[in-house]
């Protein structure tokens, strides 16, 4: 295995760096380019900027509401996953350490999830939420991304919590504990690491949302970030390098947020796939 | 555990919730879907009966087969764009590269961003008049070589192709990294001892020891070509002239814009036959060449 020959450093290098470039160039390409001002821009594109705009990004951040957005983002995206994991992680329990009847049936429906494109279920929803009278509100948003991401939390922390010996809380009974205690003092503690794991792709999933907040949001005030990009640079379509400045505001959170957490990041995004 | 008192009534009080809440968000609106399918209904008026007719009506439709068409082009891009990129770069990676984990960090930064983002960001590449692209061919005297990447028909569907290989070769990557990563040494050494190295052992060994993940790849890959939807709604918005709708969009402009409520869940029971019906597909073939 040590011995490599040259020729294959230089072509996996080559390759490699290559597929790095065209990874960074669109990012830094707007990165660099959100600090000029337009003139500058539009005479050249690819020059380092002379002398450093941060009016665009005070401009951006107040044009394009980003505080608002950002707001709504945080919380929707929040809220959602704590209900998420709470309730998944509940269910994962019960699902992982008892035996009855439905057992099989509960697990499975829970599976189902993840084979359902939500395109499928749009429309009902839509109709549901306006039954409701709760399209237009935070409830309309953090509704479904519950629903949705209880499979992949199911999937993980029951998987995880079925791995746990059989007399993991048997001193819990012995103390006189309830199932509920068990759960809370025993069992939840030792799933830590499958919960951080469950935690930061929520929050992903969430955080990056579209669909449904395009169809279940109409009013500014409720609209979360992605939607509020979208709707931004469909308007503001005059300065390119404004259009930038909130792009950039937008992607700094989520890349410290990556390369801050990217283990269980991607540990969580390539489990199911893996075990198969 | 059994010997719990009031056992049953705690399980059900722990599941009754989650179970309430994803039934009826996720699992009673696909039946829903099926129900509305059947009938027409402005979401104002009142619902008529029209059994199959919004079925026939799409499927007589051109401009839903031009969806379908591009919803088989993003399809094929990802079965040949994304898997074997991702495979190949996977590869590279697990030979235990210096910088390896700097390039990994790199290859999966796309999939973190959200697909607006990504959509906005090419957006701006591909724009005519100011755009990374038109510029970088008039910077390096190549002008003629400039397009309307997104508005132009030859070219708008490969435009939104690479920024769709962009977006998610690097979650293959990472997922066959982890596969190649499962892979005990052993097996490498003996293989190494039989003589099978470099590109050798990596067709007769490698890739066969992970055939179960690159097959969940493809069913994966597979069943996300058919929910595409930021991407494309964004770039283009399904233009120009629907050139570049795909199934999704299409059920949203009918539901949403047209006010269709039952040909737009009509249009969202055929995604969700046609997905599954490629992927039973693709599992029988699979399947074959085991036996």
């Amino acid at each position: 295995m040590k011995k490599k020959s040259g020729l294959f450093q230089l072509f996996a290098y080559t390759f490699l760096s290559l597929f790095a470039i065209m990874n960074i160039v669109p990012l830094f390409w707007m990165v660099v380019n959100s600090f000029k001002k337009e003139q500058e821009y539009a005479a050249n594109p690819f020059s380092l900027p002379t002398d450093f705009q941060f009016s665009n990004y005070v401009e951006a951040w107040k044009v394009a509401n980003m505080d608002v957005y950002f707001f709504n983002s945080i919380l929707v995206t929040l809220v959602s996953l704590i209900v998420t994991v709470l309730l998944g992680a509940l269910a994962a329990y019960f699902l992982s350490r008892f035996q009855f009847k439905l057992r099989g049936l509960t697990y499975s429906l829970f599976l189902l999830g993840m084979l359902v494109p939500i395109h499928a279920t749009l429309i009902p929803i839509f109709l549901i939420m306006q039954k409701l009278h709760l399209i237009d509100t935070y409830f309309s948003l953090i509704l479904p991304y519950t629903a949705f991401h209880l499979s992949l939390t199911v999937f993980i922390l029951e998987g995880f919590m079925r791995g746990f010996p059989k007399d993991l809380e048997e001193s819990g009974v012995v103390d006189g504990a309830g199932i509920y205690r068990i759960f809370w003092s025993i069992i939840l503690p030792i799933t830590r690491p499958a919960l951080a794991t469950v935690i930061i792709l929520n929050f992903i999933y969430n955080w990056n949302e579209y669909l449904f907040a395009l169809v279940l949001i109409t009013s500014s005030e409720l609209k979360t970030l992605p939607l509020g990009l979208a709707n931004f640079v469909g308007i503001e379509t005059a300065s390119l390098t404004l259009q930038m400045a909130a792009l950039t505001i937008a992607l700094i959170p989520i890349i410290i947020f990556y390369l801050l957490l990217q283990k269980q990041l991607v540990a969580g995004m390539t489990a199911g796939a893996v075990k198969g | 555990m059994q010997t719990l008192k009031g056992t049953k009534l705690a399980i059900f009080f722990g599941l009754f919730p989650a179970l309430l809440i994803y039934l009826g968000i996720a699992i009673v609106p696909i039946g829903l879907s099926l129900y509305y399918s059947v009938m027409n209904w402005n979401g104002i008026g009142s619902m008529t009966f029209v059994g199959i007719d919004n079925y026939v009506q799409i499927l007589s439709n051109s401009t839903f087969w031009l969806s379908v068409k591009n919803n088989v082009i993003i399809m094929v891009t990802g079965l040949i764009g994304q898997l074997p990129l991702g495979l190949l770069l996977a590869i590279l990676l697990n030979r235990g590269l210096k910088g390896s984990g700097f390039f990994r960090t790199i290859g999966f930064m796309p999939v973190v961003i959200s697909s607006v983002m990504v959509s906005l960001i090419w957006g701006m590449i591909y724009n005519t008049e100011y755009g990374m692209l038109n510029n970088l061919l008039g910077f390096i005297g190549l002008e003629g070589w400039q397009q309307n990447w997104l508005g132009d028909v030859k070219w708008s569907m490969l435009s939104i192709s690479i920024a769709y290989i962009w977006q998610n070769c690097g979650l293959y990557m990472v997922i066959f990294l982890a596969a190649l990563q499962n892979i005990p040494d052993e097996v490498n050494e003996a293989a190494e001892l039989d003589g099978a190295t470099g590109f050798k052992r990596t067709m007769r060994i490698t890739i066969p020891m992970i055939r179960s993940t690159i097959m969940v790849c493809v069913v994966y890959s597979i069943s996300n070509s058919f929910r595409v939807f930021d991407l494309i709604q964004i770039l283009t918005g399904g233009g120009p002239a629907h050139q570049t709708e795909v199934m999704t969009i299409y059920m949203y402009n009918s539901a949403f814009m047209n006010m269709r409520y039952g040909y737009g869940s009509a249009v969202s029971i055929l995604i969700l036959l046609f997905s599954l019906v490629v992927i039973t597909l693709i599992n029988r073939l699979a399947g074959e060449k085991d036996a």
